[in-house]
């Protein structure tokens, strides 16, 4: 083997260092001892070695919650009539059609693909904009589809449990599944200009409040009921996250649908 | 698909009722069986639920249905994981009266506001740890939402709530063993958490 130069070894060392000062500052939670097999197999399911970093900014997250998003979702539950809301997030969720379309193909799955053009389809003309969706009483359900799950078909593993600053509960995978959808949309490529600069952080915006606001009432009692609400958080989302990837293999629908082969 | 599903039924059926001839013991709950059970249980829910009663009544008619369907012993000892067995019996039997209270106390706080609810039930499938029966619950201004139940074999008694693909036996599992290890495993600071937490409850 090739001596490496002395310049590399240097960066290399330094490199290390660094990455180790800034895991030392992040702060990884204490493996149980072999000695205690239970204990080990506990801390292996909680896939949760950065425990203390996730904590902090699941603390961060809560508390900006509390001051910012729940106080405004509950303003806009309160004021805004349901029909209204639902068809905002129709709207919203209309938006997002392109992303699931392409993650759906990437994943592999024609028929859910298929189901997604025509959901954007029907609601964008039938549905005015998106506002109706009137495809699920077509018999069109929305697709469950995301960079994550795409990348997840893949047989990529989720690696260690984040909890990331106002993006919440997610892991290496999704997290790049995120960044992946931004580079799927199509509204990331049009020209910048200040109308869609402002038109897309109206979406992000609106998308967040609609968001926080469909899980006003579960998420005040989670906090209410669970002794340690984080912890909680995260053994659901994992769960959520295999589950989705099991609904996504168990779609064994036929591309043509019924009504073509007939 | 299905034609391997069905031979798997048959086949749990032939070995069931092989075995029941044999033991002379009642044959193991197949999935029909455990359908038409969870069909039963839901529709009592649903008929207190939807009583025009103060909640706090409709709580007192829940809590023996609860417990003569619900392993609730089970799923409290499962909840508290490695730790259950560190805890004296006269802990255990504390923590396993309070987790009954906390059972019910969400079960009331998930159904017991609504007035209206109705439920179906879907397919019922035979899996390695019992029989999961597929229903959606529908609630007055909310979506409808997918729940399946997991049917212990033997006895037919639930043993698990998978609500949208989460377990509440393993997310209530992950919440106290966390708790408890953050708190040097000890059993009596939990006993003392869901002391504290039952009497904060506000049924309605």
């Amino acid at each position: 083997m090739p001596a490496v130069p002395l310049e590399r070894r240097r960066l290399g060392a330094r490199f290390a260092s660094c990455v180790l000062a800034v895991a030392s500052l992040a702060g990884c939670a204490t493996k149980p001892p072999a000695s205690d097999p239970q204990a080990l197999a506990d801390y292996r399911a909680a896939n949760d070695p950065l425990e203390p970093t996730n904590r902090f900014f699941y603390g961060v997250n809560f508390t900006l919650d509390r001051y910012t998003f729940k106080p405004v979702a509950q303003a806009y539950v309160y004021v805004v009539p349901r029909p209204v809301r639902v068809s905002v997030h129709n709207l919203l969720v209309n938006i997002g059609q392109p992303v699931t379309l392409f993650n759906s193909i990437l994943e592999g799955k024609p028929r859910r693909a298929g189901d997604t053009l025509v959901r954007f389809a029907v609601n964008s003309t039938v549905g005015i904009g998106g506002l109706f969706d009137v495809a699920k009483g077509l018999g069109y359900k929305q697709v469950d589809a995301d960079g994550g799950l795409t990348l997840a078909s893949y047989g990529i593993a989720p690696g260690p449990y984040l909890f990331l600053p106002v993006l919440g509960p997610s892991n290496p995978r999704n997290a790049t599944g995120f960044a992946l959808d931004i580079a799927l949309s199509p509204y990331t490529y049009v020209p910048r200009g200040y109308g869609l600069l402002t038109f897309n952080w109206a979406i992000y915006g609106l998308g967040a409040i609609d968001g926080r606001s469909l899980v006003l009432h579960e998420l005040d009692e989670l906090n209410a009921t669970a002794l340690d609400p984080y912890a909680t958080i995260r053994s659901a989302y994992q769960q959520s996250d295999r589950s989705r990837l099991r609904a996504l293999e168990a779609d064994q629908r036929s591309t043509p649908p019924d009504w073509y082969s007939r | 698909m299905p034609q391997m599903m069905i031979r798997r039924g048959l086949g749990r059926l032939a070995l069931a009722l092989s075995l029941a001839t044999v033991l002379g013991r009642t044959a193991q709950a197949d999935p029909a069986t455990s359908a038409a059970f969870v069909h039963t249980l839901g529709d009592r829910l649903v008929a207190v639920v939807n009583e025009s009663a103060p909640a706090a009544q409709k709580r007192d008619q829940l809590r023996p249905i609860i417990d003569q369907n619900i392993a609730v012993d089970d799923i409290a000892r499962f909840c508290l994981g490695r730790y259950y067995p560190t805890a004296t019996p006269a802990q255990q039997q504390q923590y396993v009266e309070l987790f009954h209270t906390v059972l019910l106390n969400s079960i009331v706080g998930h159904l017991g506001s609504y007035r209206g609810v109705s439920f179906r039930v879907g397919r019922a499938t035979a899996q390695a740890d019992g029989d999961h029966v597929e229903t959606t619950i529908f609630r007055p201004g909310e979506s409808p939402t997918d729940v399946e139940w997991v049917i212990a074999p033997g006895t037919p008694k639930v043993v698990d709530v998978v609500a949208e693909g989460t377990s509440l036996r393993q997310t209530q599992r992950g919440d106290y063993t966390s708790y408890l290890d953050r708190h040097g495993g000890s059993v009596p600071t939990l006993i003392a958490a869901l002391t504290r937490q039952v009497s904060h409850f506000q049924p309605g």
